[in-house]
């Protein structure tokens, strides 16, 4: 039995993205943890400070401003943050490093919508059924 | 439609594994659904009123039939979603592995 039944479900609503990168983790850490390097790849201007409980705010040309707190750091492997825009989804973004052969790194960047959001929904959405409507309705 | 119709109509796992059936299988009559599930062809069809009601399934009359279509409308926003952030993160890995080669 769960403490938060919609634990399970959060994790369910969410994108993951995995790419083979031809560098080593240290290197690939770099792009995720300076700022210039992470926002030139981001796609937006980005101020980090990489330690836990450290803030992350990435400024949009054209867009509102998503702000946020930086949870888990682990150099060279793990990066986890959660950020939201004033009146948007908040979300957390997990960033994880894995050695591949050949030197390279192995990323995965899982993004997923907090519970807080849609503690609205029954348990039941929890159930594995739910993953399968999901995926089916974003095809 | 109120997001919470919505899950309210998913509340109950039988009327959620019809949907998934829908979702997964294709359109199908109560009839259809009847066969592959434990529950009588009145019960899929108490159901499919439900998920009509909530706007997750169409109705196409087929012949003394009604075949159910899945509508993922209703769950747009969350769809809607997943697709932007899917997006952004392929635009954004392809630009992280251009920078790094």
């Amino acid at each position: 039995m769960h403490d938060d039944p919609f634990e399970d479900l959060a994790g369910d609503v969410a994108v993951e993205r995995s790419i083979t990168l031809p560098a080593n983790p240290d290197s690939v850490w770099e792009h995720l943890t300076d700022g210039n390097l992470l926002g030139d790849w981001m796609g937006d201007p980005i101020e980090i400070e990489p330690r836990p409980g450290g803030s992350i705010t990435m400024t949009p040309d054209d867009g509102p401003l998503v702000w946020g707190t930086v949870e888990e750091v682990e150099p060279g492997r793990r990066l986890q943050w959660s950020w939201r825009t004033d009146d948007g989804l908040p979300t957390q973004v997990e960033i994880d490093l894995e050695p591949a052969d050949d030197g390279m790194t192995s990323l995965t960047v899982r993004e997923t919508l907090l519970p807080w959001r849609i503690t609205g929904l029954p348990p039941q959405w929890a159930d594995e059924a739910y993953p399968r409507v999901f995926l089916s309705a974003a095809a | 439609m109120d997001p919470h119709n919505v899950f309210a109509a998913l509340a109950d796992p039988t009327r959620l594994e019809v949907l998934n059936r829908l979702a997964s299988d294709g359109p199908a009559t109560a009839t259809e659904l009847s066969a592959s599930l434990p529950i009588s062809r009145q019960a899929v069809t108490k159901h499919l009123a439900a998920l009509d009601a909530a706007g997750l399934v169409e109705r196409h009359p087929s012949g003394r039939e009604v075949r159910y279509t899945f509508d993922p409308g209703p769950l747009g926003d969350v769809v809607k979603w997943a697709g932007n952030v899917g997006d952004t993160w392929d635009r954004r890995l392809d630009r992280l592995s251009r920078s790094i080669e």
